[in-house]
Order: structure tokens, then C-alpha cells, then sequence
């Protein structure tokens, strides 16, 4: 199950995800310590550690509705991934409270702990069980993957010896049978010939059309207009607008571009 | 429980481990068995040709110490490697992290059932024989398990501050090995330390590994609820610290 248990849960209400006063600091050590060496050294006197303080987010409220298909956007930098990771249960969250109803699959990339030197068909069964897949499930899925991934010709090929394209194909025709409450996408689609992009893309609009929620992060505006009825506009880790998608696109173009002038 | 819950990907994990570590070379999966037998005609030579150590099947006595040792060296040296070693399970996807080091672990603790199954034959072909004792060995094992697991835990979470903690580890290691009773027996540690150094939980595992392997007898349920004590001890402040450090893993990965 990919869930993130460490959350309260409330009584089941119409929201998905309910963050509220969401805060994430990082603190970046001037000189990095990695060794016991450094860290020996860095107790000696006179040797104090300088810090950058960097506030990734700072005080993010926001919720999203059951079924809801949801944009975040920003520049690179804005805080976008380091919310979906808090979402994702990956990064704790420093101030505040996430709530999340149901079970997440995070496409965070796709291939998570993929292993190169075992064939296609083991790695479908290790891939699916890290995205939460039990054994069974695997196994009645097993050739729909194959299908919908096109690979079935390869099988038992050792996956170092496939290409990029042939290695995502399997990822996300792996990943996609999740079949989770809420889809955590962070521009994992932009891979793959024309053929299958399309196919992926019917993917996700069959799984928006089963009523699932999908918080979709993206650089690109027009797939964010095209999927997201509503939308979030991240500016160095603070909300700059939040509501419908055109509203927030056109507040965040405006601003951006006003932005580079100066 | 996470145990329970991720049973699957547990079990997958583990499997894919020994499968890459087996698949490398033809000859992989018989290395890992030889290696153990050539280390323990090396330290034969030396400790019975050189140290002149008199002891009964000493061939015997040294490789059971060898294998059980191993399994200490291989859980924890892969172990602490396995939150570093697999980025993308941290920071890409959440699923409970002493998920990898005990998968870790169980392909090290895999290995050793299957050297300890080599071993099973030379005890009849030096004359040795099995008894009934040796049905305790599921138990034993799975006690020593939970020790390499405890210790696992430790070593993993702090490697990913410290990176040296590796060389610092192997140090260890190398100490540990002849503070250990693998390649002497008991009787040359003076009277005056002999308390001190059977505080060492290795001594005890492999006294009671020796007992009802080599010597055909039952070894004293002191000592196996001791190991079992401290097995549990360093397992529970082992996943104390892991969860405390965990939080932030995936920051400084």
C-alpha cells in the first residue's frame, strides 16, 4: 500500500488533500560535514558551522476536492517538488498539517528501483511491489502491463540492455496499475515517443474520468489549462494565486513577465 | 505493522538482491560458498601449522566460526549501505525505510543458511556426524538474525551522516574477528580477562552454534536467551534511532 500513515486522518469529508499553514526550511550547511572527520573537527573551537536558512515553503494552505484534477505551477525553484514530496510523505513537514484521504501513488519518476541486470518480467514484479502492489495483483495485471507497454517481445530481456524509451514504457505501464485514490504527477509525461505520450495522456484522462483526484505539476501551461480546473501559482515557496486555472495562469504570466523587465 | 503490511516487497526486495548478487558471474553462486572453505584451509594452515593449536576437528571449529562470522560482516557491510545505496526509494516514493535494510539483511541472512548448508556434509565426511541438536538451529539463526538486523539499523541511518562510518565499521570488523573465538579456542584467553570477553554476544552465538553442531550437545539456554536479550536490546534503540534520524534521509541523500 503506498500511503502515507504518518498523517491524521479525519472523518471522511469531500477533500482529498487538505494542507494548512504548510512550512518546509531547509538549512544548507555553508561547508558541507559528511565525514566523522568533519563533524570532529567542526566541535573544535572557532570552527562553527555557518548556515544558509532557506524557507522552501512558508505558510501554503491549501485543499483539494475528491476528483478534483489539481495544477501546481512556478518557476524552478518556487517550491513545487518539494510540496509534492511532503504529499508524497518523502519530506517531513516542518510547521503545519497535511492531510490526505486515500491511497497516493506519487509519480515522482518513474523506475524507482528499477534493477538493470534482472529481466523485464522481474522487475514488473519488484516495480509493482514498490508502488504498492501485492503479488496477486501483480500477477492478474501482469499481461496488461506487457500489453499497454508494448514489450511483450522482451519479456525476459535483462532491462540494461533496453533503451530509455523501452525502460519508461514499462515504468508507467507498471506504475499506472496502482490504481490509487490520488495521483501525485510531477511532469513524468513528457517521455516516450509521440505514440505513446498519447497514450499516456488517454491514460490519465480515463483515470480523471474514474473520479480519482491527480495534483499535477508542470512547467508546461497549456497541458496544465488543457487538464486543471483548478491551479496553484507557487513563488518561492509562498502562494502567489490559487483558484481557476485561467485566472492563475494569466496572474502568473503577468507576473513573471513584469518579473523579467526588471 | 510495516512488517506485515509490505510483506511482498520485502520478499521481492530480498529476491532481487541475491539474484543480482548471484547472476554476476556462472561461477557467483559457487564463490560465495567457496570462499568460506578457502579462507578456513588458509587459517588452519596458520593457526594449527604456526599457533600450534590444539584443538578437536579444528578444520570443524574454524569454519563454523568463519560462517557464522560472515554473516555478521555481509548483513551489516551491505546493510549500511542500503539507504544510500538506493536513492530513489527515498526520495522518490515513501515506503517505510527499514524496509531496506532488513531486505538487506534477510539476502546476507539467505546466503548464510545456504553456507551453513555446505557445511552439513563436511561434518559427516570428518567423522562428525549431526544430532538432534541441530533442529535448533532455525531458532539460533533467527536470534542472530535479529542481532545483525539491530545493529543494521544503527549502522544505516548514521552512514547517511557520516560517510566514513564504512572504514570506521570495518575496523571494527577486523577487531571484532580476533576478539572473537574463530580461529583460537577459549582456553588461551587468560583467567584474569576471561569474564570481560565473554560479554562479547559473538562469543556466545558461536559457543552455541559449536555446541550443537560440532559437539552434539545442547547449548545452555543461558547464553541463547542472552544473545535473544541482547538481540531484542539493540533492535529496539537500533529502530529508536533509525525513526529519529529517518525524517530527514531524504534531504541529505
Amino acid at each position: 500500500m503506498v500511503e502515507t500513515l504518518k498523517f491524521p486522518r479525519q472523518s471522511p469529508d469531500k477533500y482529498a488533500i487538505k494542507v494548512d499553514l504548510l512550512s518546509k526550511h531547509f538549512r544548507i550547511p555553508k561547508e558541507r560535514k559528511q565525514t566523522t572527520y568533519d563533524h570532529l573537527v567542526s566541535l573544535l573551537p572557532g570552527r562553527e558551522t555557518l548556515y544558509d536558512d532557506f524557507w522552501a515553503l512558508k505558510d501554503v494552505s491549501f485543499s483539494v476536492q475528491k476528483g478534483e484534477t489539481f495544477g501546481v505551477i512556478g518557476a524552478n525553484g518556487s517550491g513545487k517538488s518539494t510540496l509534492l514530496k511532503i504529499l508524497a510523505g518523502v519530506l517531513y513537514p516542518d510547521f503545519g498539517t497535511v492531510q490526505v484521504q486515500g491511497k497516493i501513488a506519487p509519480f515522482l519518476e518513474l523506475g524507482v528501483g528499477f534493477q538493470p541486470d534482472l529481466t523485464a518480467r522481474e522487475n514488473i514484479y519488484l516495480y509493482g511491489s514498490i508502488m504498492g502492489l501485492s503479488k496477486k495483483s501483480i500477477a492478474v495485471r501482469y499481461d496488461e502491463i506487457l500489453e499497454f507497454s508494448d514489450l511483450k517481445r522482451f519479456e525476459h530481456m535483462r532491462l540494461k540492455n533496453f533503451s530509455s524509451g523501452m525502460t519508461v514504457r514499462l515504468a508507467f505501464a507498471t506504475a499506472i496499475q496502482t490504481d490509487p485514490d490520488i495521483l501525485l504527477v510531477d511532469e513524468v509525461f513528457a517521455v516516450g515517443d509521440e505514440a505513446f505520450q498519447r497514450k499516456c495522456t488517454e491514460k490519465i484522462e480515463e483515470i480523471k474520468g474514474a473520479g480519482k483526484t491527480i495534483i499535477y505539476v508542470s512547467h508546461a501551461l497549456e497541458s496544465v489549462r488543457e487538464l486543471c480546473s483548478r491551479c496553484l501559482a507557487l513563488d518561492h515557496g509562498t502562494i502567489q494565486s490559487l483558484g481557476e486555472t485561467d485566472v492563475v495562469i494569466a496572474d502568473y504570466l503577468a507576473i513573471s513577465a513584469s518579473g523579467s523587465r526588471i | 505493522m510495516w512488517l506485515v503490511q509490505y510483506r511482498d516487497l520485502i520478499w521481492n526486495l530480498t529476491i532481487s538482491d541475491l539474484k543480482v548478487k548471484y547472476q554476476s558471474s556462472v561461477l557467483g553462486f559457487a564463490w560465495s560458498l567457496l570462499n568460506p572453505l578457502l579462507m578456513m584451509l588458509v587459517l588452519y594452515f596458520v593457526f594449527s601449522n604456526v599457533f600450534r593449536f590444539e584443538v578437536e576437528n579444528f578444520a570443524l571449529y574454524i569454519l563454523i566460526g568463519i560462517i557464522v562470522w560472515r554473516f555478521l560482516v555481509n548483513g551489516t557491510m551491505t546493510a549500511m549501505g542500503s539507504i544510500v545505496g538506493r536513492p530513489g526509494l527515498v526520495t522518490k516514493i515513501f515506503i517505510p525505510r527499514q524496509i531496506l535494510v532488513l531486505s538487506s539483511v534477510l539476502s546476507a541472512f539467505v546466503s548464510s543458511i545456504l553456507e551453513f548448508l555446505v557445511l552439513i556434509p563436511l561434518l559427516f565426511i570428518l567423522g562428525v556426524g549431526v544430532t538432534v541438536y541441530i533442529l535448533l538451529f532455525p531458532i539460533v539463526h533467527v536470534i542472530y538474525l535479529l542481532l545483525v538486523y539491530g545493529i543494521s539499523l544503527f549502522l544505516a541511518s548514521l552512514y547517511v551522516y557520516y560517510r566514513d562510518l564504512n572504514q570506521i565499521w570495518d575496523v571494527v570488523l577486523q577487531a571484532g574477528f580476533f576478539l572473537s573465538p574463530i580461529v583460537y579456542p577459549i582456553s588461551v584467553i587468560p583467567a584474569a580477562y576471561l569474564s570481560y570477553y565473554m560479554l562479547n554476544p559473538m562469543t556466545m552465538l558461536m559457543e552455541i552454534y559449536r555446541d550443537f553442531l560440532l559437539y552434539g550437545s545442547m547449548p545452555s539456554l543461558l547464553s541463547i536467551s542472552m544473545v535473544f536479550m541482547a538481540g531484542c536490546l539493540i533492535a529496539v534503540f537500533g529502530s529508536l534511532l533509525f525513526q529519529r534520524l529517518e525524517r530527514r534521509f531524504a534531504e541529505v541523500i
